[in-house]
């Protein structure tokens, strides 16, 4: 009951629709520095992890502790978000679906998708079910990543599994006829969604610019917990 | 013995395997000539450093046992204790640190906070022992103190502060810059033994200035002569920075930061003087004990050679004199001859023969005066226990040990190894309250239980080369537990006429999950079981508590409460009542959906970067949970929680996956519930020994 009610309150639940998050292989989030994508991604996770799936968190910023901390952070504001809940059923919760979730933390130098690769064959050759998302925060796209792309791509051929990416664009840049951030226009055919996060006022807009035909819709964020606001 | 206090120091010195903790006791016992000549804990020599007096540790190179010494620096007398690195002899670390005053909490300048380091912080923790740290082998490729310290804060919570800088890392390391003096210190001699003191090198003055300034910053916190100093822009000098840190430190608000290379022989001799300077005297602790005829009442103990006596027995050892007994005096003074008390059996005994130890040479003494650690022969006492003048009857707090985790079957090859084995488990058990042993009496078969494999392996290459008894082992196995997950109640009568006097007794109430191992709770009321069988009550249950109805594995995790029952006049005794609650317990115990439980172990695996997936998939395969994963330079630390039954042999596989480049420690986290398919599988193996027993 509790998973549900959490589920249904997610901001990823409304903007995305949680079936949909995981249809493709590629989806991004995107927005200028400091504006939530970690955030965001991490709502994403929740939401996946309240479904008793597995997911990887890939950071290529953050140290485990940093990453761990955005996790209990990002579920207690969605916990808060549907009023009272017994505490010690909210924490127990916690403990139990935060096994479900392998943060990881690279350099990004070192970043590589073979030991990625090494690490989801043992899910196959343990007979235990894969993560169904991964999550890769901290890649910089105004680098060519073409070659890490591709190799992400077999990745999700080989073992199902559908990646999220933080993708970080500048305000000084022109956006694409399409609307797209220039991060995004490049590798736009590999993306089958993407998240345009901008602050508005004192919220912050989730502008959906990719996903089929829901594109252009709009929704507004809390800035300090990433919660939809009505 | 010195009995100026203030010039006392009892340290340990602690840190993850390998770090250089006895690499850094040689430097230590050589500059304070204690000893002549440097060994290397495996060096080509062979010969092994000092304080690794154990065969075993001089061929392993690592240190099983800790060891106890002291040494003279700067008219200061410290004792130092060099405790085991690895974690299946943390018992060693535990009792180290109950009787220490302060820690050289020593990093790898290169790997940084790891996983035994965040151990030994939470013991540090447990008896608020405070600490100074040392980031050693700066001399070693990827060295990076800075990077160090910043982990301290980040990982453990401590507000560090470096105190000096390094003069060149890794190859190129010379010496350090000391943050107070603003001097640079070179060491020189074939042993680093002649301390050069010179001007910073010009390119490093502005780092060390800013670096000098952060410290000050952070230190003026507890101080006020330095903040006004500060404020109203005076001289500030080296006593009243040094002031400041050593009361920061000994508050454990913050952790000073040194810096050095043992191994290469740099920056040893200023760590010592950070000991001196800035962890706690014996006068700057207190010690509490419980008075045992008041209640438990805490009473503060004082460093006081008039005040009657209390000392702790922390560590008992073997030796060709009989037993050799570890104390720290906490109150009062021990002389030769003196009658004490052991206030938990109030047995008295004469202080026969007194000593301070060198590792494994010991010094004849007269006297073991407050502050002080020493030992003494010939009492016949049990860890943990304390000892008292006559005149009155305190207990010291008891030290926390842990529950073994693993167990392994042993059978002596002959007739001789069957006598010398009781010897040497006798001795074992009563030296490591970590370590057990029993006999299954259904097998016959000798179990020794322990922390971990290599725990259980050391004693029996101990058993071997120590008292000849050679023995055959059984597969380790683990020390699975019972426990239920629901309320249950009970209502059960006992009843028996057999002829002559009968057995009547009837208990009601309820049992249920708990925390502690196991609770007994009385609301019996009106007197439906008179008060004199209660105690028989409660005795029933706990002796349930040892085999569990399920699979006969220890029950824990119960709370029982009784609240009704019957008796009678002729018929009920204690007897009685045992049975009844003996009874009631099998009639609930089914009811409240009793499971089984498992040792889970927190497994943290440092391996090269290229190998992490691996590592990662090597944990997947055996029912891990991976917590997470960081990259450290060329490193990479892999942490999960594993059960124990599936952590059998991993070192081996581990090896094989990585070319022998990574290693892992273990050790145990929790118990947790085992999934239903293992234990099924454990039931099925279960009965077949059963069966195959008949």
């Amino acid at each position: 009951m509790l998973k549900k009610d959490l589920i249904s309150k997610s901001p990823v639940s409304k903007a995305i629709g949680i079936e949909n998050l995981k249809q493709g292989k590629f989806g991004a989030v995107l927005s200028r520095a400091g504006v939530g994508k970690t955030s965001f991604l991490v709502q994403i996770a929740l939401t996946q992890l309240l479904k008793d799936e597995k997911i990887l968190h890939i950071s290529l910023d953050d140290p485990i502790e940093k990453i761990n901390l955005r996790y209990s952070e990002g579920y207690t504001n969605l916990v808060d978000s549907i009023g009272y809940v017994d505490p010690q059923k909210a924490v127990r919760l916690w403990e139990d679906i935060n096994l479900n979730k392998v943060g990881i933390s690279y350099n990004e130098s070192t970043f590589d998708s073979e030991k990625i690769r090494d690490y989801l064959k043992s899910f196959k050759k343990a007979n235990l079910a894969l993560p169904c998302i991964m999550i890769i925060d901290g890649l910089d796209f105004d680098k060519d990543v073409s070659g890490i792309l591709e190799e992400l791509e077999n990745l999700n051929h080989e073992f199902s599994i559908f990646i999220w990416f933080s993708m970080k664009s500048h305000r000084e840049e022109k956006l694409s006829p399409e609307g797209y951030p220039i991060q995004l226009d490049t590798h736009k055919e590999i993306f089958d969604k993407a998240i345009f996060l901008q602050p508005v006022e004192d919220k912050i807009e989730a502008v959906i610019l990719k996903d089929g035909d829901r594109t252009d819709q709009r929704y507004r964020l809390d800035p300090a917990t990433m919660m939809i606001v009505e | 013995m010195i009995r100026d206090l203030e010039k006392v120091r009892n340290i340990g010195i602690s840190a993850h395997i390998d770090s250089g903790k006895t690499t850094l006791t040689e430097r230590i016992l050589f500059y304070t000539d204690k000893i002549y000549k440097i060994n290397e804990v495996r060096g080509k020599d062979g010969v092994g450093a000092v304080m690794d007096s154990m065969e075993l540790e001089r061929e392993r190179g690592i240190t099983i046992a800790s060891a106890a010494t002291y040494c003279e620096w700067d008219k200061h007398n410290i004792n130092i204790i060099d405790t085991p690195g690895h974690v299946d002899f943390t018992v060693e670390v535990e009792r180290s640190l109950r009787v220490l005053d302060g820690v050289v909490l020593i990093l790898c300048s290169v790997s940084g906070v790891q996983s035994q380091s965040i151990t030994v912080d939470q013991q540090m923790k447990r008896y608020k022992v405070p600490c100074i740290a040392f980031v050693n082998k700066c001399d070693r490729s990827g060295a990076n103190p800075a990077k160090v310290s910043r982990q301290l804060r980040d990982k453990l919570g401590h507000n560090s502060v470096i105190m000096q800088l390094p003069i060149g890392l890794e190859d190129k390391h010379e010496g350090v810059v000391d943050l107070v003096a603003m001097k640079a210190y070179y060491f020189e001699g074939e042993n680093g033994e002649i301390i050069i003191t010179k001007d910073m090198p010009a390119q490093m003055l502005e780092e060390a200035q800013i670096a000098r300034e952060e410290m000050i910053d952070a230190v003026s916190l507890f101080s006020e002569e330095l903040t006004d100093a500060i404020l109203e822009e005076n001289d500030i000098t080296e006593e009243l920075i040094m002031s400041a840190v050593r009361t920061g430190t000994i508050s454990r608000q913050m952790t000073p930061v040194f810096l050095g290379s043992a191994y290469k022989n740099k920056a040893v001799q200023p760590l010592l003087n950070a000991v001196i300077s800035y962890l706690p005297s014996p006068l700057d602790i207190e010690n509490e004990a419980l008075d045992m005829d008041n209640n438990e009442e805490t009473v503060i103990l004082e460093s006081s050679f008039e005040k009657p006596t209390v000392a702790l027995a922390f560590k008992l050892e073997d030796g060709q004199y009989g037993q050799l007994t570890y104390i720290r005096v906490y109150q009062g003074c021990i002389n030769k001859g003196d009658t004490l008390v052991n206030s938990r059996d109030g047995k008295k005994f004469r202080a026969g023969r007194l000593i301070r130890m060198h590792s494994s040479q010991t010094e004849d003494v007269e006297a073991i005066p407050a502050g002080h650690i020493g030992a003494m022969f010939g009492v016949d006492c049990a860890s943990g226990d304390t000892f008292v003048s006559p005149t009155i009857n305190y207990s010291m707090l008891a030290m926390h040990v842990m529950e073994p985790v693993i167990s392994l079957s042993i059978v002596p090859k002959d007739n001789k190894a069957q006598i010398n084995m009781s010897k040497a488990l006798n001795r074992f058990t009563k030296e490591d309250p970590t370590f057990k042993t029993h006999v299954d009496h259904e097998t016959g078969d000798t179990i020794i239980q322990g922390m971990g494999e290599l725990h259980l392996e050391v004693y029996i290459e101990r058993m071997k080369r120590e008292y000849g008894a050679e023995v055959e082992t059984g597969k380790p196995r683990v020390a699975y537990r019972e426990t239920i997950t629901r309320k249950a109640l009970f209502n059960y009568t006992h009843k028996k006429q057999t002829g002559g006097a009968g057995q009547y007794g009837r208990i009601a109430g309820f049992m249920e999950p708990h925390d502690d191992e196991f609770e007994f709770v009385n609301k019996i009321t009106g007197g439906r079981i008179p008060t004199q069988y209660i105690p028989a009550c409660k005795q029933g249950f706990e002796g349930c508590m040892g085999k569990g109805p399920k699979l006969d594995f220890p029950v824990t995790g119960i709370k029982v409460t009784i609240d009704d029952g019957a008796f009678h006049a002729v018929d009920s005794s204690e007897m009685a009542f045992k049975s009844a609650a003996r009874g009631a317990f099998l009639e609930a115990y089914n009811k409240a959906k009793p499971v089984i439980k498992e040792p889970i172990m927190k497994v943290v695996i440092e391996t090269p970067n290229e190998f992490q997936g691996s590592c990662m998939g090597l944990i997947n395969q055996r029912r891990g949970i991976i917590q997470g994963s960081q990259e450290e330079g060329v490193m990479s630390v892999v942490e999960s929680q594993v059960p124990l039954s599936d952590m059998f042999g991993f070192s081996t596989v581990l090896r094989s996956a990585t070319q022998g480049k990574a290693q892992f420690t273990m050790e145990f986290s929790t118990y947790k519930q085992v999934p239903i398919s293992i234990a099924e599988e454990i039931a099925r193996k279960k009965l077949e020994e059963k069966a195959q027993k008949k």
